[in-house]
């Protein structure tokens, strides 16, 4: 059982740890004080304390330290003892108690009467939403963007039925040569990927280099002339008819993610080097040049017509009268109908216009306004994670989009579009780190890893198109496919993806997924650390500073103990405690699921205890509690309460802004994160109310606050 | 036809010294015309330094007697002391002492937090800015599992990181086979000629949008488009190198017809296992592209801090062991002690030596091939760091630095420097000066390029 209570058993020792641990940036600069400067404890909060703690002392990253309780002595020790955070030597003896004398003043209050507005920004396409806008630009010549064997090659996977040392393809393509083609081996699949040439080819698979076998998985066989048969592949480049889409991305840099901002859209930070400036221009050629002749087809009429038509798509706004010039006179130089058009394509995907998402608005008297355009932008690359369709276009040029109501309804209509289940995936992969699951070192199969990882992001974009939150903590339902139903412990569903229900301890969304299990471990046990890290961060928007100094590593594997009790250091030593006491405990409770994400009842023949203390859930020193014994209980103590929904809605906040929330951001933010959690919790509204609602589209006037 | 014309006059370059380098000449020593490179060569989560307990550090190389005694995890470069300078006592600071993205934003900014420029890409926009390419910033799985911006070291501007490519194709296609700019014999072929006008001609009309957006813009946005009009003037520059006969200057070290011997399938480019292959590849790229004249700066970025990558798997190497994995960060918390009977100890005395003779092969390479009466080495300089000092306490101070490279006669290489505790800024504002720059101090509390280390 779980129950949340107001703990008033700890005081000023639980205060007291907090304060310690939330390291922050500081942007303040260069302005460190110096030994001789005189205190000035508003300037040093200021500079030093308040982008963590707030400037009211109402908590930010860092707990609240406002109204403080515990007397002053207590406040000037704990800042002379570790503060600022990885400089505590920095303000001792005067300082501190400047300091301390100017937080007893500090209301924590978060004054929200006239709450700031989010700024103006510039948000560049991110790889997904770059690779997107170009697949949809594309789409009215009826393009592909399926693998293309002529440059993509052709992947043969053979698995052989016996153990053996080495496999390799050998075929008309490679004169029949066992050596010149070996397979490599990846979890008992031996595969090759070599880009082979067009027309019809035969081969066979090669075991220990004597061995001619015929390869199963080969559409169709020829007499080899020994009696036996080969197998046959036939290449065409290209594919489909229609438009190849070229790959855009893969070649461009990553994006930059600031800590404890888990998304692709960060917009502060993303600037274009010329790496990126190169390769913008390498993926227009590509698309250029695989569009060729059709390109006509994008558009009807002259090039005037072509640039204003594939404009208004390419830039989401009708172009300035400049742009238009300029991409005539761009076509006409080419002094050919389809070179002209061609010209202006490549240009136009290239162009600061098409790469950056406008968010800038045009003055409205108090701030600045996104105009329709901005809105429909907005609105599409959120929840389509494209650039608008033309319809969307049309209704803001109509005026549609001018008012709040006809946000909401555009809002609405675009959840409906199929592309809105591929963003919603996309923000669940970001927002529980899953991204990456094929690069961990796990024994468990690449394939496998993909497709755990395709059920949790299925599952969470079911829930956010038609579910509430609490089901992401507590649902037993997990779309899968046979192997996933398997890794789950379920039995398997009639057609692949159908949800199955999950056995009871997994019963706890998507705390219960093998993905969220094996992507928080090491390679070889699990890590109580990075499972309670994830459900403070990510779950709960709770930071956490990194281990301070002389923290120790991970213990190491030992036979004859428990992982939980191998940890246990961190909670004896009070040091260790002031931090873990926050953290091991959530951990613990997934001790049930090892680091391939596999259910076990024991380690080392003994038994595994998932009980444990949610201390503070509803933020640090907020002395909220409940207590559980595993995840469907943990899962259920995070649907109760309101910290886990509305970080959801924080989540989403930061998502659909390209930014972690600014201090100015925060009585909106809070506002949301409240309404959503006191609602009925359905996130589909959420997702419309955080985009559509005037507060998003009014931003600040003032112009230079966004600090990176 | 952009490749072949750039071969054939690689090739030419190569016939005209036919046994360069079996004739190798003495060092360059007083020429005086100052480092032509620089590259950063980055490890992580520190060295075995001074112990939480007080145990002194097992990575300081001493001077005595007029020779230098190498420390253990230093061993690998012995028979190299003559290139080096073991610089010894730097620090960084008190801020954020103790944490790994602390040292990593402070590493080549010296400024807490990673608010400003590191000297990397200010070398790359000033020395660096007339080659094709200013910055080569190259990484072996640095960007694994979607890396947050405080695991790169490198700050094009105060706040502001990139991401290395960890792909060793994708930088060798981009810098010798690109389709957009290579370094060729240009006015051969009229088609290459068309297009790169059309080239510019799609520049010049990105140029006008982006004055159009700009004049929207608050300042701070503003300044992102400054950035963006920045990165096409580079290329911009680069296509007018190319349309200008003869503009071309001829490679200043043997630039041999490069390739890329790099065997390793996308799919398992973040396995432990290839990675030392990953970490060869992107030296080549960066080491070709030099010699090459293609670029003057770059930064190499072995994994990234609190780096799980498991080192015990890593083939033939010395802690290899298939039956344990040992992460680069799990053994770097290895105690209060340097205790040789703890195995975390002893994995991560070996996973530093690792490192260290990865460097040593850098260095190698370089000397390999002659530039002037020397070896690229010589006109290169070569920064060895990590981002805390001792991995386990996380000290700013003492940090762990190896400059290598005759910078051109102005680093008198061969020694120890003890410091005495000075800004790390200083050692940055060095590399600088021995560029030819002058600046006076990098960062916080930088007072000028440390006593004694440039002369001239």
């Amino acid at each position: 059982m779980f129950s949340l209570l107001k703990s008033s058993a700890w005081g000023a020792v639980g205060l007291l740890a907090a304060v310690g641990f939330l390291a922050c940036d500081d942007p303040g600069g260069p302005a460190r004080p110096g030994p001789s400067a005189p205190p000035d404890g508003a300037a040093l909060y200021a500079s030093q304390c308040a982008s963590c703690h707030g400037g009211q002392g109402q908590g930010r990253r860092g707990p609240a330290l406002a109204p403080w309780h515990d007397g002053r002595d207590a406040l000037v020790a704990a800042i002379a003892d570790t503060m600022p955070f990885g400089a505590p030597a920095d303000c001792v003896g005067a300082c501190a108690e400047a300091v301390a004398d100017y937080v007893l003043t500090l209301s924590g209050e978060l004054q929200c009467d006239a709450p700031g507005l989010p700024p103006r920004r510039l948000r560049l396409l991110s790889r997904r939403e770059h690779a997107a806008a170009i697949r949809d630009l594309l789409a009215p010549l009826g393009g592909t963007s399926g693998a293309d064997p002529c440059t993509d090659g052709t992947t043969f996977r053979f698995v052989p039925p016996r153990a053996v040392s080495s496999v390799s393809v050998a075929g008309t393509f490679n004169g029949w040569d066992p050596a010149a083609w070996p397979m490599r081996e990846e979890g008992g699949a031996w595969t090759l990927t070599r880009v082979v040439p067009e027309g019809r080819h035969e081969y066979k698979i090669v075991l220990d280099g004597s061995e001619w076998v015929a390869d199963p998985s080969a559409s169709a066989t020829a007499p080899d002339g020994f009696g036996g048969v080969n197998s046959v592949l036939d290449v065409r480049c290209g594919g489909a008819s229609g438009v190849r889409v070229p790959d855009v991305t893969s070649a461009l840099p990553p994006e930059t993610r600031p800590e404890a901002y888990p998304f692709d859209l960060a917009a502060d930070v993303a600037y274009v080097s010329s790496v990126h400036v190169e390769e913008y221009l390498a993926a227009a050629k590509r698309v250029a040049d695989a569009v060729g002749d059709a390109v006509v087809a994008l558009a009807p009429g002259d090039e005037a017509a072509f640039v204003h038509v594939f404009g208004r798509r390419a830039f989401r706004r009708p172009l300035s009268e400049g742009e238009r010039e300029r991409y005539v006179s761009l076509a006409r130089a080419e002094g050919d109908a389809t070179r002209g058009r061609l010209a202006v394509l490549r240009a136009m995907l290239a162009s600061p216009a098409f790469l950056y998402r406008s968010e800038v608005g045009a003055p409205d008297g108090v701030g600045y306004r996104l105009d329709a355009f901005e809105m429909a932008s907005a609105l599409s690359f959120s929840l389509l994670g494209t650039t608008p369709p033309d319809a969307l276009l049309d209704a803001a040029e109509r005026g549609e989009l001018d008012d709040e109501r006809g946000v909401r309804a555009a809002a609405e209509g675009l959840l409906d579009d199929a592309r809105a289940e591929a963003t919603m995936r996309a923000f669940a992969r970001m927002w529980l780190g899953v991204e990456e699951l094929g690069q961990l070192p796990r024994d468990t199969s690449p394939a496998l890893r993909a497709k755990l990882r395709e059920a949790t992001e299925r599952f969470v974009a079911g829930v956010m198109l038609g579910g509430r939150v609490d089901e992401l903590f507590t649902s037993g339902a997990l779309p899968a496919d046979a192997d996933v139903a398997a890794a789950h412990g379920a039995s398997a569903p009639e057609r692949a993806w159908d949800a199955v229900e999950l056995p009871p301890e997994r019963r706890a969304g998507v705390l219960g997924h093998a993905s969220v299990q094996l992507r928080y471990a090491h390679s070889d046990q699990t890590s109580p650390i990075a499972r309670g890290v994830f459900v403070r961060r990510r779950l709960l928007c709770q930071d956490f500073a990194p281990p301070p100094p002389e923290a120790g590593g991970v213990p190491e594997v030992d036979p004859t103990a428990t992982t939980r009790e191998r940890f246990r250091q961190h909670t004896e030593s009070a040091t260790c405690a002031s931090c873990h006491q926050y953290i091991d405990d959530l951990g613990f409770g997934f001790e049930g699921f090892d680091h391939e994400g596999r259910p076990r009842r024991e380690e080392h023949g003994l038994p595994i205890d998932t009980s444990g203390l949610l201390r503070d859930v509803e933020g640090f020193g907020t002395r909220t509690e409940a207590i559980f014994s595993g995840l469907p209980e943990l899962g259920a103590a995070l649907a109760a309460s309101d910290a886990a929904p509305s970080c959801f809605a924080t989540q989403w906040w930061r998502f659909a802004h390209g930014a972690l929330e600014r201090e100015e951001d925060e009585c909106l933010v809070r506002e949301v994160g409240r309404t959503f959690a006191a609602g009925d919790r359905s996130v589909r509204a959420l997702l419309v109310e955080v985009l559509a609602s005037e507060r998003f589209r009014r931003r600040s006037a003032a112009l230079e606050e966004v600090t990176p | 036809m952009i490749r072949r014309t750039f071969l054939r006059g690689a090739l030419g370059a190569a016939v005209a010294s036919p046994f360069a380098s079996l004739l190798r000449p003495g060092r360059a020593t007083a020429s005086g015309g100052g480092a032509r490179r620089l590259i950063v060569f980055y490890f992580p989560d520190g060295v075995a330094g001074r112990s939480q307990d007080g145990d002194a550090s097992l990575w300081e190389a001493r001077a005595s007697g007029g020779r230098i005694s190498l420390s253990e995890q230093l061993a690998p470069l012995a028979g190299m002391e003559e290139r080096c300078v073991f610089v010894n006592g730097l620090q960084m600071g008190s801020a954020d002492e103790g944490s790994h993205p602390g040292g990593a934003k402070k590493l080549l900014t010296n400024v807490d937090g990673g608010g400003g420029t590191s000297i990397d890409q200010y070398l790359a926009s000033t020395v660096g800015a007339s080659a094709p390419f200013r910055h080569l910033y190259l990484g072996a799985q640095a960007t694994v599992n979607g890396a947050s911006g405080d695991k790169f070291i490198s700050y094009p501007s105060p706040g502001v990181t990139i991401a290395p490519e960890d792909d060793p194709r994708a930088a060798f296609r981009r810098l010798f086979d690109g389709t957009i700019v290579a370094p060729g014999v240009p006015g051969a072929d009229p088609a290459t000629e068309a297009e790169l006008r059309r080239q510019r001609s799609v520049l010049d009309v990105h140029l006008q949008d982006l004055a159009e957006l700009r004049g929207r813009l608050g300042s701070l946005e503003q300044r992102k488009l400054d950035v963006h009009l920045e990165s096409i003037r580079d290329v911009e520059r680069r296509l007018a190198r190319m349309e200008m006969p003869g503009a071309t200057a001829p490679p200043p070290a043997s630039c041999d017809a490069p390739s890329l011997g790099y065997d390793v399938a996308d799919a398992s480019r973040y396995d432990a296992a290839v990675f030392g292959r990953i970490l060869d590849a992107q030296m080549d790229v960066m080491v070709q592209a030099m010699a090459c004249g293609l670029t003057r700066v770059g930064v190499l970025q072995g994994g990234h801090h609190t780096s799980e990558l498991i080192m015990s798997r890593i083939p033939g190497s010395e802690m290899h062991d298939p039956g344990f994995d040992m992460r680069s960060h799990q053994a770097s918390h290895y105690g209060a002690r340097h205790d040789r009977s703890n195995r975390l100890f002893v994995d991560y005395i070996a996973q530093r030596r690792w490192w260290v003779a990865k460097y040593r092969a850098l260095l190698e390479r370089l000397d390999a091939i002659p530039e002037a009466d020397g070896t690229m080495l010589d006109y290169t300089l070569v920064l060895l760091c990590t981002e805390v000092s001792d991995g386990n306490t996380h000290s700013h101070h003492d940090m762990p630095f190896v400059l290598a490279g005759g910078a051109g006669g102005r680093i008198a290489t061969g020694r120890v420097l003890e410091t005495g505790g000075r800004r790390h800024g200083d050692l940055l504002a060095s590399l600088a000066v021995a560029m030819g720059q002058s600046v006076g101090g990098w960062g916080y509390e930088s007072h000028g390029p440390l006593t004694g280390l440039v002369t001239g």
